[in-house]
Parts: C-alpha cells; sequence; structure tokens
C-alpha cells in the first residue's frame, strides 16, 4: 500500500497530550490538508510524520513501509518549512542542492576544497547541479539561483524552499503553513501555483494549514483536526455541507455558520423560537439548529430578528440580524439587489431553508433530519 | 518640535511642544519652521552628548595623546627637562633584549591560548547545549575562573604547579613520568602560563558560544535532518559553524586582544622570569615605567602594542567580518 498510513498515533509532552489517537491515510499522489485552530497538535502530528518528532504510541508507514523506528533522514520525504529553514550562509543553488549533496556525496567527499579533488566527486556534483537548474527552472527562480536568501524576497525565499523539497523526488511532501508569512495577494497566486507543481510532482501531500480557505481551495481531502483529534477527513464539499460534528461547522465557512438553539418535539418535528422550520428528526429534547449563512432568507413564516447591521461585499450582502425572542445572532448571505429592502432597526422573518439545515446534538454531535411535506410540518 | 520664527534655537529649544503650539503664529511657513527645528534639535543632541565626549577626551584621548607625544621624548618621571629624541626610544627597542624576548613570549603566549581556549570552549559550548540536564551547573562551573580573582588563583596554582609539593608533580611521579620545574624552567614557564591562560578564557568564550548556539533557529536543524543530515557531524559543518561565525569572529577578537593584554598571573607567578623567558608586553610597559621611570621609553613600547591591537582588529573585521555575516 503506498502513501501515508498513521495508526492510532499519540503523543504527550510531559503530561500535557496534544495528540490522542490519531488515525489517517493519504493515498498516492492525494493533496490533503491538516486545518484546525492553533494548539490542536496539527504541526505535531505532520513533526510526527517527517520523523522531527517521536510517537508516544502508535505507527506511521510511507509507502508501505513502516517508518516509526526511522529517522527524519531515512524517510524520503520532504519539508517545507513556515520560516522556510533555508541556510543563510549558502546561495540558492547550494540550498536546493543540500538534499542531493547530503545522500550522492559520502561525508569526505562533501569536504571543501579537498573533496572535489577525490575521483568521481566532479562527475556527481555535475548531475548536482543539473538537477538543481531543473527544480530552479521549474519554478522560475533559475535566475536567482547565485544569490543568498537575505537577497532574496519573501515569495523567492518560499520558491527556494519547495525547490529544496521536489529536487530529490521524494515519496510525500509535508508543508507547514508555507503561504503564511507571504502577503496577501502573494498568498492567493501561491496556492494555485502549489497545487501546480503538486499535480506535476505527483507525490503525496500534507498540507498544514489553520486558514479554512486554504484547505478548502488547495486540497483534494480536507482533515479537520481539534484538541488533538481528527473530527472530521472529507472532501473540502462534504466538510463544508455535511459537517458530523459542530466544531467542524463552526470552524470551516466565512463567516461561520449560524446556530440556533432548537427543540424536538415529541412528534419529531424541529422548532427554533417556537416556529416549525419544516425539519423532522428521530427522538425529542433540546438540538442546535446550525445553518450556513446563504442558506437562511427573509419568507413569510420565519423567525423574527431585528437586523443590526449589513455589510455590502459586491457579489453578496451579509444581514446581521438578531433573535427577538432569544436574543441569538444571525448573518444571512442575500443577494447584493436586496440592498434597497434591508434597513438597520427594522424587523425581518428569517426562514431556514430545511433542505440545507444541519441538527446537533448538545454535544456536538450530527442528528439524522429529514425535510417534512407541509402536512406534517403543521399537522 | 514646531518653534516660531523670530525666536532664537537657544531659548526654543528650551520649551515643551505644548507651548510651541499655543504660541506657534498663523503667519510663519513650514519650512522655516522645519529648519530651525532640526537645528534646535541638533544643538540639543550636542549639549546632551558634551558630558560623555567631555569624559571621553579627558579619559582616552588626551591620555593617548600624551603617550603618543612622550613616545617621542626621554622623559624619565621627576626629571625638570626632557628632550625631543625622535625615533630615539623604537631604535632603542630593536637592540632591547628584555623587549624582543617579551614581543617574542606574548607572540608564543597568544597563539597558545587563543587556539586553544577557542577550540575547548566551542566543543564544551557543544555538548552542554546537546546535553539534556545541567546546562546551568556547567556554565557556572567553567565561568567560575572568570569571575574569581587572578592574583588569588594564582597562590593556587603556585602551589599546583610547585615542583617538589605540588600535586600535577606528584600525579607525573606515580605515573612514572619527567616531573619539569614549570614555573622555573625556561622552557615550559611560558607553556604553563598558556594552561593558566586558557583555564581563564574557556569559561568567557563558552558563555559566548553558548549565547551565539541558541541564537540558531531549531528549524534549521530540523531541515539539514529532513535535507539528510544523519550525524551531528554533518549537522554541526552544515548549520552549526556556518551560523556561529559572527560569534566566532568576536570571540577570536576578544580572546586575541585578552592574551596579548596578559599580566596578572605574569607578575605574580614568575615575574617575567626566569631569565625574561616569561617576560611580556605589559609587563615591560610596567616595568620601564614604574620601575625605572623611563616614562618615554614605557610610552614608546605603549604605542607599539596599541599597533598591534588595533591592526589585528583590523586584519580580523575586514578579512573576516565578511564572509561571517549573511545579512
Amino acid at each position: 500500500m503506498s502513501g501515508i498510513v498513521l495508526h492510532d498515533i499519540q503523543k504527550s509532552f510531559g503530561a500535557t497530550k496534544v495528540l490522542r489517537g490519531v488515525s489517517l491515510s493519504v493515498t498516492q499522489g492525494e493533496f490533503l490538508s491538516l486545518v484546525g485552530p492553533s494548539g490542536c497538535g496539527k504541526t505535531t502530528l505532520m513533526r510526527i510524520i517527517a520523523g522531527l518528532e517521536a510517537v508516544s504510541s502508535g505507527a506511521v508507514q510511507i509507502a508501505g513501509r513502516d517508518v516509526t523506528a526511522l529517522r527524519a533522514a531515512d524517510r524520503d520525504v520532504a519539508m517545507v518549512f513556515q520560516n522556510y529553514a533555508l541556510y543563510p550562509h549558502l546561495t540558492v543553488r547550494q540550498n536546493i542542492g543540500v538534499p542531493l549533496m547530503m545522500r550522492r556525496l559520502s561525508a569526505a567527499e562533501r569536504i571543501p576544497f579537498f573533496g572535489g579533488l577525490l575521483p568521481g566527486v566532479a562527475e556527481k556534483q555535475r548531475t548536482i547541479n543539473a538537477d538543481v537548474a531543473n527544480a530552479a527552472e521549474m519554478l522560475g527562480i533559475g535566475k536567482l539561483v547565485d544569490r543568498k536568501p537575505a537577497q532574496l524576497s519573501g515569495g523567492q525565499r518560499q520558491r527556494v524552499a519547495l525547490g529544496r523539497a521536489i529536487v530529490r523526488h521524494p515519496m510525500a511532501f509535508l508543508m507547514d503553513e508555507p503561504l503564511s508569512n507571504l502577503d496577501a495577494a502573494l498568498r492567493v497566486t501561491t496556492r494555485s501555483e502549489i497545487v501546480a507543481l503538486h499535480r506535476r510532482v505527483g507525490a503525496s501531500t500534507v498540507y498544514v494549514t489553520h486558514d479554512q480557505s486554504e484547505a478548502m481551495t488547495m486540497s483534494d481531502r480536507v482533515a479537520v483536526m481539534m484538541d488533538g483529534l481528527i473530527l472530521q477527513v472529507g472532501t473540502p464539499e462534504d466538510i463544508y455541507t455535511n459537517p458530523q460534528d459542530l466544531r467542524v461547522a463552526a470552524f470551516i465557512g466565512s463567516p461561520s455558520i449560524n446556530m440556533l438553539a432548537a427543540e424536538i418535539d415529541p412528534h419529531g418535528r424541529v422548532t427554533t423560537g417556537s416556529v416549525s422550520i419544516g425539519l423532522g428528526a428521530s427522538g425529542h429534547g433540546p438540538a442546535i439548529l446550525a445553518i450556513r449563512p446563504e442558506d437562511i432568507a427573509p419568507h413569510a413564516t420565519g423567525i423574527a430578528a431585528r437586523i443590526e447591521h449589513q455589510e455590502y461585499l459586491g457579489e453578496s450582502l451579509l444581514v446581521h440580524a438578531r433573535v427577538l425572542d432569544s436574543g441569538e445572532q444571525v448573518i444571512c448571505r442575500l443577494p447584493p439587489e436586496k440592498r434597497r429592502h434591508v434597513a438597520r432597526g427594522e424587523t425581518v422573518h428569517l426562514r431556514p431553508d430545511p433542505a440545507k439545515a444541519l441538527l446537533f446534538d448538545g454535544d456536538g454531535r450530527r442528528l439524522g433530519s429529514r425535510v417534512l411535506s407541509l402536512e406534517d410540518a403543521h399537522g | 518640535m514646531a518653534t516660531v520664527a523670530g525666536w532664537g534655537p537657544a531659548f526654543c529649544r528650551w520649551k515643551t511642544p505644548m507651548a510651541d503650539v499655543a504660541m506657534q503664529s498663523p503667519a510663519v511657513k513650514a519650512p522655516t519652521v522645519h529648519a530651525r527645528t532640526l537645528r534646535g534639535d541638533a544643538g540639543i543632541a550636542w549639549l546632551l552628548t558634551l558630558p560623555a565626549i567631555l569624559a571621553y577626551c579627558a579619559m582616552i584621548l588626551l591620555p593617548l595623546l600624551a603617550v603618543l607625544a612622550l613616545a617621542f621624548t626621554d622623559y624619565e618621571f621627576g626629571a625638570r627637562s626632557f628632550h625631543w629624541i625622535g625615533f630615539g626610544n623604537f631604535a632603542d627597542m630593536l637592540g632591547d633584549r628584555t623587549f624582543s624576548a617579551s614581543i617574542r613570549n606574548t607572540v608564543v603566549y597568544c597563539l597558545f591560548v587563543a587556539p586553544l581556549s577557542i577550540g575547548i570552549a566551542l566543543c564544551l559550548a557543544v555538548l552542554i547545549e546537546a546535553g539534556a540536564r545541567g546546562r546551568a551547573f556547567w556554565r557556572a562551573v567553567f565561568f567560575l575562573p572568570v569571575v574569581s580573582l587572578t592574583v588569588a588563583m594564582a597562590t593556587a596554582w603556585q602551589y599546583l604547579l610547585h615542583p617538589s609539593i605540588g600535586p600535577v608533580n606528584a600525579l607525573l611521579r606515580m605515573v612514572g613520568a619527567g616531573t619539569p620545574n614549570w614555573l622555573g624552567s625556561s622552557d615550559w614557564v611560558i607553556v604553563s602560563l598558556g594552561f593558566i591562560g586558557v583555564w581563564e578564557n574557556v569559561g568567557f568564550n563558552l558563555v559566548l558560544f553558548l549565547a551565539g548556539l541558541t541564537a540558531i533557529p531549531r528549524e534549521l536543524y530540523a531541515a539539514s535532518e529532513i535535507d539528510g543530515a544523519r550525524s551531528g557531524w554533518s549537522k554541526f559543518w552544515l548549520v552549526t559553524w556556518p551560523m556561529l561565525g559572527p560569534t566566532m569572529l568576536f570571540v577570536i577578537i576578544i580572546t586575541m586582544t585578552r592574551s596579548i593584554r596578559v599580566f596578572d598571573t605574569v607578575q605574580t607567578l614568575t615575574q617575567g622570569g626566569p631569565n625574561n623567558a616569561s617576560e611580556v608586553l605589559l609587563r615591560t610597559i610596567h616595568q620601564e615605567g614604574f620601575h625605572y621611570f623611563r616614562f618615554g621609553y614605557s610610552a614608546a613600547i605603549t604605542l607599539v602594542f596599541l599597533v598591534i591591537v588595533l591592526g589585528l582588529m583590523l586584519i580580523q573585521t575586514r578579512l573576516i567580518d565578511r564572509r561571517v555575516h549573511y545579512g
């Protein structure tokens, strides 16, 4: 079996449990993002895959080989660091060439001046330089190879770091928030470049980020982590439309999902603020209704709320309202032309689309729900 | 700070910005105000620097100039007059056996102490940094010689190195090795003083290296590990050594100047003997000046000493500085 497989990884630093049993498999050539708030353990998990951190228990497999006990140097993975971690005293060419030097040349052959005199070293050095030149061309930094990192911009340094990762064709790529030090405009263009690079190189990639929009736009699959656990793994669409945990629903999406206190009555109908919203569920008792801002809209039979504030975004309009009965905050995304129809201080009736509404129990676990026919809803 | 046109800067510089704003007339043109403000600020800057300038002149520049002048005279302490003798003192040095011995010994001492104390300190620093526990303990242990009084410690060394009752020779006798007279033989004395010098300097250099090591980003070690640096040795050459460059330059300069200035161990343990075998530059200056009261000659040697120190610093900063700072 190829790709990266993690079996029940646990990691503690002293008494602090950072990872509490993480299992995950990344298939060959897949781009998987680990996303979660800071401190959720995603960087620790990546360092464990890289071999920079030892597991407390569990196993790591890369390309079908158990590498749990292997050191980083022997795992055949490449990593791009948040601060790039370029060697400041080496030129771009030397920086990209380091992984090849360390692998293709013996310790004696690496000695400055003297090493170059040994038989065969000149030939090896030539192939290294050719590979480095290829990688640099691929990333569009061919003209910068004689500069030192201090003479490069943030974006260029980032490319050098990528070059150092791709130059030796590793089994897996690990990227630790590689875009967080770039300015906003560059971040968006670099996103698509990294995705394109991943397609060309074709190695399994694990990408750590706290930015859910990066995770959603770049990945084949997204793993949402919180408190040392993976809550859900799925395609970006799956994670967005079908979250299995309230924390996933709340973390993914901007502005974040609306949450309203709800009640399942003995007939299995879901009501919020005494308004039946046409949603049925099994069981009864208190629940939480989560609804994306684009799935709630003004309607005659909706929940009464007062408009507090609106944001015009060009392609849409965000209306911030407060539910009259409960005081809960609701954000609703409307087409921009509705701007003339809503005013601050007005009362509107907002109705969640029952087909898109998500129901969670008090512990944040997803509950099954179904759209009720009109008779069921009011009968 | 804005000032009003027409008021002298000498007056204005004492006013608060609040007062300025209140008194500013609407007719004042911005460029004028700006020019005057700059002049006023510069005046204050000079005024505030004045105490430091005076102190520098009185304590460093004037004595230096006095030494410079004295070096070309035959002035002796207490003499009623002196004569300008041009380069006479320097010509005397060429034929002075004590002076040439002190130059030779100082060079040997430096070449012994600097590489050894830097090398040992670097090894210890890397070991202590890599160790999981007891960093503060080891740092304190090796730093102890730096904070202890050399003159007091010299007594301990005198005992340790004593030819007949000293523990060092007792140990050597046990293993059947020769028992040199460490401080009394002209073959060994500079080596013995050198060892004491290394012992004194290692702790100081160690602390500097430890500071340099903690400044190296951890990510670089992680990157080198991923890049295939398996051994500590290859990580040292790929990351530690180049990243310690600026620290290394500083340590080399400091150690060289510290060892050129060796005086207290020589004065307390050997008084330059036997037969000038441990005569060093600073002690010669001291002897000529305060023993024989030949201030002119002493000043001339001081000048030579200064030129050597400045020359070393210039070579080191010019040659090495460019290669250890990576922007």
